[in-house]
């Protein structure tokens, strides 16, 4: 039956994660302002509060399923802006559990993976990355060269999972995974990059040079199962830009009370200020894509793998977050810039969301392949 | 708990009526635009839905105001006018089922149960520029023996063929509503006025003119009612609606742009063409969960204000932009009366623009 009540067993996780998220948003601006440091693995005044993400997870009587509960989660610690429990997956993860042997599954099953794609030529064309790995007949190993650029967790990781070309000893080519541990000789991680916003997320660069691995590391997922880990992580990324869209709604909201300002939503435009109009376009545009993310997190928990779903998450919860903290600074006038306040860097962090992890345009492209039936030849 | 899982009963009326829709409506719709009026043969096959006359069961578990949104968008697929046929009798029947009084339901709804289409409307808007749903101008007046009702309202739909109308007034400083029978003296239904869209709707004025009422004409009877939450059902039905007229818009352009050739290729192969597409499917999907979301909290009996101002805001929107990259994309051709998405054009802004009169 559709519903859309969050059930009593929903709200205690997800009270917890909001309290627990107003603890990370004392810390954010401390991070905001020294992206050179990584944050703890666990906040001191996480150490006896269970890890809300976790218990999503794992499932939770009662609740609206893992999924759906595990993305509202982690909308909650975007609106505080930094997890107190720092994450140990990375989509390396994914990659190792869904193409690994048992042999090297069980290797490094409890290591934090990255995933290494984008290169300097080849960010929403992956396709066209130019790492590549040459087998040495002699020593049985692979060696690596190439540059990878904007990888998250780069630091904090425990190894990365390359996406890169392989020739092999018989002189076939193609695309592969390899997994290479931080200490191997030949691969650095450069300084932590200067951005916009996120400044708390650990991002790197990453060089292989002549950069020499086994071939039991030799993960052999291909170019398409590589990329399918996106494919779970984009509605994801809708709730994280909806968490720091509904800080900056919530912000806003909070000061416009403080000054008198009612948001009602009895009459129609014209009982209505022009700033309270366009409040409740912006609340309207957060809902629109909070109701994508959990549409397509729900069709997971069916069973029914989202396809265009999933892209129609992360392409809406990209623009909410854009057109919301964008709006929020606007219609709370200049003292809405000073750093006195968290909306300047939700107007910051928030513009990542549309960016990364396949940009709008590349949902875009997703979608209206599968709506009008055309390949990636057709429609470029 | 959140869920998006239609019943079955759900699914079959949604497939029922999807296909009625496009056979059997869908090709009459430019006609009804053309003459101002819907054959009675039309407004025969949306009763045979059902969809009116359970909204008059007696057993309230038949009444489902998500039910209706999901059964409302199908219908405006095919055409926004035929739509709030159905819509129109709703609403003024969902007032009477959740709000009426015992005497109210048992003498109004049954009037309903029959085997022929039967109008009934919420006569809210008024014709006035500053209209506005917080600010009626129509009054009733408390008498000896009732209410003295006065004003004029505006924009009914099939306001010709409605036995009753559900006036909304203010009584006593606040928005009251009343059940005025047609043929009581002082209620005059003017003539048609031909607006932008939605003309098969043959919309006109409706003025109450000092109309003498009985105390159980009040809705709710001495208890009253709450006038919002007509109007938020309102609110959730255009939106409704409005997810049907962007689906109209988009599967008529889809195949459209992927014929179409301009230098050298299908127009849906141009990233701006094709993005614009994808922007459609991602809006009306949104559309749609927020309508649901309206009408789920309706149906449950809670308060929807805010999440029907929000749909209702959002779709008035989208379904714009919709109906207006339809008609862009169509170029030349998307002006002319030749090809539906015009129609679609008009019908949108009007819908958009609309409050009350309808509901889920």
């Amino acid at each position: 039956m559709i519903d859309f009540e969050l059930t009593t067993a929903d709200e205690k996780i997800l009270n917890s994660a909001h309290e627990q998220a107003i603890i990370g948003r004392r810390y954010a601006r401390y991070y905001d302002k020294h992206e050179d440091e990584l944050t703890p693995a666990e906040f001191p005044e996480a150490a006896n509060l269970p890890n809300p993400t976790r218990l999503a997870e794992e499932g939770v009587s009662g609740s609206s399923g893992s999924r759906i509960l595990h993305s509202l989660v982690m909308l909650e610690t975007y609106w505080g802006g930094l997890a107190l429990h720092r994450s140990k997956w990375g989509l390396g993860n994914t990659v190792l559990k869904t193409v690994a042997t048992p042999e090297q599954f069980e290797k490094w099953k409890n290591h934090t993976i990255a995933i290494a794609i984008t290169e300097p030529g080849a960010g929403s064309d992956p396709a066209n990355i130019r790492t590549t790995a040459t087998f040495d007949r002699e020593t049985g190993e692979w060696v690596i060269n190439g540059e990878k650029i904007f990888i998250s967790q780069a630091q904090s990781a425990d190894a990365a999972m390359v996406l890169s070309r392989f020739i092999a000893p018989d002189g076939s080519r193609g695309m592969t995974t390899f997994l290479v541990e931080k200490g191997t000789p030949g691969f650095t991680v450069g300084p932590q990059l200067k951005k916009l916003g996120i400044r708390s997320h650990d991002t790197c660069n990453l060089l292989f040079e002549n950069c020499r691995i086994p071939e039991f590391n030799h993960i052999k997922g291909d170019f398409k199962s590589t990329m399918s880990v996106f494919n779970d992580s984009r509605p994801m990324v809708g709730a994280m830009a909806l968490g720091v869209a509904r800080a900056a709604l919530d912000f806003t909201r909070e000061k416009f009370a403080e000054r008198g300002i009612e948001i009602s939503y009895r009459g129609g435009l014209r009982s209505r200020s022009a700033v309270v109009d366009r409040f409740i376009r912006l609340e309207a545009i957060y809902e629109a894509a909070l109701l994508t993310v959990l549409r397509s997190k729900w069709l997971e928990q069916q069973d029914v793998p989202p396809k265009v779903e999933a892209s129609i998450a992360k392409a809406a919860g990209g623009k909410a977050a854009r057109k919301i903290t964008q709006g929020c600074v606007e219609l709370l006038g200049p003292e809405a810039l000073s750093e006195d306040h968290p909306l300047d860097r939700c107007f910051r962090d928030g513009r990542i969301f549309d960016i990364y992890e396949g940009a709008g345009e590349i949902q875009r492209l997703i979608i209206a392949r599968s709506i009008l039936g055309y390949t990636g030849r057709d429609l470029r | 708990m959140i869920s998006f899982e239609l019943t079955d009963e759900q699914k079959l009326a949604q497939s029922m009526v999807r296909d009625m829709a496009l056979t059997a409506l869908r090709p009459a719709a430019r006609d009804a635009d053309d003459r101002e009026a819907i054959p009675s043969s039309i407004l025969d096959e949306i009763w045979s839905t059902g969809i009116v006359q359970s909204q008059a069961d007696a057993d309230q578990g038949a009444r489902s105001a998500t039910l209706n949104a999901i059964l409302l968008e199908e219908l405006a697929v095919a055409d926004a006018s035929f739509a709030i046929a159905a819509a129109a009798p709703i609403g003024f029947l969902s007032a009477i089922a959740t709000q009426g009084s015992p005497a109210q339901k048992k003498n109004l709804l049954p009037l309903f149960a029959g085997d022929k289409y039967r109008c009934a409307a919420v006569a809210i808007m008024e014709p006035d520029f500053g209209f506005d749903v917080s600010t009626i101008r129509t009054t009733a007046t408390k008498t000896r023996d009732g209410y003295r009702l006065s004003g004029i309202k505006g924009l009914v739909p099939l306001a010709g063929q409605c036995s009753h109308f559900l006036v909304v007034a203010q009584c006593d400083g606040a928005s009251e509503a009343f059940i005025v029978d047609r043929d009581i003296r002082g209620v005059t239904v003017g003539e048609k006025k031909p607006n932008v869209g939605l003309r098969a709707l043959a919309m006109a004025t409706v003025s109450f003119k000092d109309v003498d009422l009985k105390p159980a004409a009040r809705l709710g009877e001495g208890a009253g009612c709450d006038v919002q939450r007509i109007v938020d059902s309102a609110r959730t039905a255009l939106s409704a609606i409005m997810i049907g007229t962007s689906r109209a818009v988009m599967e008529f352009v889809m195949p459209y742009t992927k014929e179409r050739v301009v230098h050298g290729d299908a127009l849906a192969k141009k990233q701006t063409i094709a993005f614009r597409l994808a922007d459609m499917r991602i809006e009306t999907d949104a559309m749609r969960w927020m309508t649901w979301k309206a009408a789920s909290i309706l149906e449950q009996g809670g308060d929807a204000t805010r999440q029907a101002q929000l749909a209702y805001t959002y779709a008035g929107e989208q379904a714009m932009w919709i109906a207006d990259e339809g008609v862009q994309m169509l170029g030349g051709h998307g002006y002319l009366r030749d090809n539906p998405v015009e129609m679609w054009y008009r019908d949108t802004r009007t819908v958009s623009v609309l409050e009350g009169a309808i509901g889920v």
